[in-house]
């Protein structure tokens, strides 16, 4: 004996939903990512092992663009941002010496750092290094931090005489016990 | 047996030529051939509430699945669960796990081998003129012994040993094809059946008036894990799958979905077509008498299922095959067991000492099985036990590594974890791992409430086996209850490396660099 035809809406919506569910997952488990080869997978790990990044502002433009650069670059491995202010301090004062107006120039470019990196969400922390050159001051805050990389975006017409940041990031390229990323925007 | 094996001292390393697809067709074939066994067991024993049944336990499942995922993809060896327990827990551990999960595989091949023959004999009256049922004999005390089903179950185990002895590849391509025919037949069946012959009336009817008592209901919940046992199979062709960390994620997620959707899709599909006591009168071919109500394709559908059961639960056997020697492969690589057991075979490089010994144990099972009244209940009651306990360890082996190894990079991670910090190191909880590890440990308790052989051959089987284990490490000098020394970071790496997981091989280096800075 034949069995009876039996057609019910929800079975067939059922069946539907089966064949979908069924078919797609199928779909995405044969879609596996690309093999990459071993020097892929070494330059691309090189730059995840960046988990605490250093960035020296002084609240110009071409700082803040490091900051941004710096929070793409560690953007994927949710490093954590360790934002500088480097208070050069005169040789003819004291390194405590009060500074007012320098200091809350620094809170002011230190806030507006903080802004950039709370837009994309990672860890931040601000401090205020007191140094006789910026340079090294940079250094000691990277040594004090242990970071695994300093990004310095830098003023993009440098003088031909001897200037603050061309100074800074000569010192840093040859002292920065880490890796050094500068960003030199276009003139 | 040849006797020009290699060296076990040289290690041979086991050939990656599985694929995506091979993988997902080494879980399937295994776990998808289930359904043949267990709907109408299940359905017999939970009663309207058949899907429920299947549901609780394939949630459970889903959890193991997701720890699966995670460890194989972590760890990607041979050694699957035995080797995540090992690894989390020690070599004891690894041992009480590896001996159980052995013991399901040894019944995989014996159970699957006689189902299969079960299935071909749905053909047997075409032939002969006579069911199978006809040439059963009583000797003496022994009842409804029936030799002829018997030889073709042995001859069954003797061309899956010949297939695996000849190598993964081809056996692996034998499971793709069985399994995409099965896959398509099966997603017919539902698509077909929920169309023309679901009535969702009959569901709610047998719901509402055929309810199982708690007994009944718990009966049936811990035999519808049977319907899931089988995932182990791609941990276990992990040391043979191309770039295990990213197809194994991927493989095991789908096979997890797919068969939770077909295990509900079926009971489902039998509550709303036919009445329970059908598919209980029908254990041996609940799905052939499923498909054979289903109107215009029916008559053609029922001996086609018959077929396509007798296929999946040989490649399921050959499933058994494949794991049982894997296992043993590795166990013996971690000085489980003994390197004899290492060896492979020069031109196949397939284990092939494993292979012929835990093959001729599955025979021996058969054997005995048959000359009980019911060879398939007395496997089928066994089954549960090994893998209730190999998983409820691999459970605790996960929970116990993200302490003890949060430097291995984990391609995939288990959902629910909560972030805490540990002996000054940040730590994500498994909470479901937990949830897990209480659901399978639930079923175990089940299983071992109301299997009454399973209770006392599966312990029987641990306590034969840790004889042999004590014998062993004792002759070699080895602690039997603690460790041997080992190297695992060494180990990760090189294992990595072999993976050609180039990614996490960086990142696993990178980790273990922080590790010895913060040493420092």
């Amino acid at each position: 004996m034949t069995p009876e035809v039996q057609l019910s809406y929800l079975g067939i919506l059922l069946a539907i939903i089966f064949s979908f569910s069924l078919g797609g997952v199928i779909w995405w488990m044969l879609r596996v990512p690309r093999a990459i080869s071993h020097e892929v997978a070494k330059a691309r790990v090189s730059v995840s092992s960046f988990k605490r990044i250093l960035v020296p502002t002084l609240g110009m433009p071409y700082s803040e663009k490091g900051i941004e650069l710096a929070c793409r670059l560690g953007h994927e491995q949710k490093a954590e941002l360790v934002l500088t202010f480097v208070l050069e301090v005169p040789r003819i004062l004291p390194l405590n010496a009060r500074l007012p107006e320098a200091e809350l120039k620094a809170q002011e470019a230190l806030e507006r750092a903080k802004e950039i990196v709370s837009l994309h969400g990672l860890e931040v922390k601000t401090h205020i290094e007191r140094a006789r050159e910026a340079g090294e001051g940079i250094i000691r805050a990277a040594m004090d931090h242990g970071v695994d990389a300093i990004v310095l975006g830098i003023r993009p017409r440098l003088s031909l005489t001897q200037d603050m940041l061309g100074r800074t990031t000569d010192i840093l390229l040859r002292k920065a016990p880490c890796e050094v990323i500068i960003d030199k925007p276009a003139a | 047996m040849p006797n020009n094996l290699e060296n076990p001292g040289e290690q041979p390393e086991l050939r990656r030529d599985v694929t995506v697809w091979g993988s997902f067709m080494w879980g399937f074939a295994d776990v998808g051939a289930n359904c043949f066994l267990a709907l109408g067991l299940v359905l017999g024993a939970a009663q309207g509430a058949g899907t429920l049944a299947f549901a609780l336990a394939g949630i459970v499942y889903i959890m193991i699945g997701l720890a699966y995922t995670e460890l194989a993809s972590a760890y990607p060896v041979a050694g699957g669960g035995p080797y995540f327990a090992l690894r989390g827990l020690g070599d004891f551990w690894g041992f009480v796990a590896g001996s159980a999960l052995l013991l399901d595989y040894t019944i995989d091949i014996a159970l699957f081998a006689t189902a299969s023959a079960g299935y071909l004999n749905y053909f047997f009256p075409f032939f002969t003129g006579h069911g199978i049922e006809e040439f059963a004999l009583n000797l003496g005390p022994l009842k409804q012994v029936n030799p002829l089903w018997c030889l073709e179950a042995l001859t069954i185990i003797a061309i899956l040993i010949w297939i695996n002895i000849r190598g993964v590849k081809e056996s692996s391509s034998l499971n793709g094809i069985i399994g995409a025919i099965v896959i398509l037949t099966e997603g017919a069946l539902v698509v077909m059946g929920l169309v023309l012959a679901w009535r969702p009336e009959l569901v709610a009817h047998q719901w509402k008036a055929e309810f199982p008592t708690l007994n009944q209901f718990m009966y049936g919940s811990s035999l519808a894990i049977i319907s899931f046992i089988g995932l182990e199979s791609i941990s276990q062709a992990a040391q043979e799958t191309r770039r295990p960390a990213s197809i194994i994620p991927r493989t095991s997620i789908a096979l997890i979905f797919s068969v939770f959707v077909f295990s509900i899709a079926f009971s489902t599909l039998g509550l709303g077509v036919l009445d329970w006591r059908i598919f209980a009168e029908n254990e041996g071919n609940p799905v052939a008498v499923l498909a054979k109500a289903i109107p215009y394709i029916g008559i053609i559908a029922g001996p086609f299922t018959a077929g396509v059961g007798a296929l999946i639960l040989f490649i399921s056997a050959n499933t058994g095959v494949m794991g049982a020697s894997r296992l043993t492969y590795s166990m013996s690589e971690f000085k489980i067991i003994s390197p004899w057991f290492h060896a492979v075979h020069p031109k196949y490089h397939t284990p092939i000492r494993t292979i012929w010994v835990f093959s001729l144990i599955a025979i021996i099972q058969t054997l005995l099985s048959f000359l009980t009244p019911s060879a398939m209940d007395t496997l089928a009651n066994m089954y549960a036990f090994g893998a209730t306990l190999g998983y409820t360890l691999v459970f605790i082996a996960l929970i116990k590594l993200r302490f003890s190894d949060p430097y291995t990079p984990r391609p995939y991670k288990i959902p629910l974890n909560l972030k805490i910090k540990w002996r000054g190191q940040k730590v994500e909880f498994p909470v479901l791992g937990v949830i897990g590890m209480i659901g399978v440990s639930l079923i175990l308790f089940e299983v071992i409430l109301t299997h009454t052989i399973g209770r006392i051959a599966g312990p029987a089987w641990i306590l034969l086996c840790f004889i042999y284990y004590a014998w062993y490490r004792r002759k070699e000098g080895h602690p039997i209850f603690r460790s041997v020394e080992r190297d695992w970071e060494r180990e990760q790496i090189r294992v990595l490396e072999s993976a050609e997981e180039y990614e996490l091989l960086e990142q696993y280096k990178l980790a273990l660099a922080e590790k010895a800075k913060e040493k420092r």
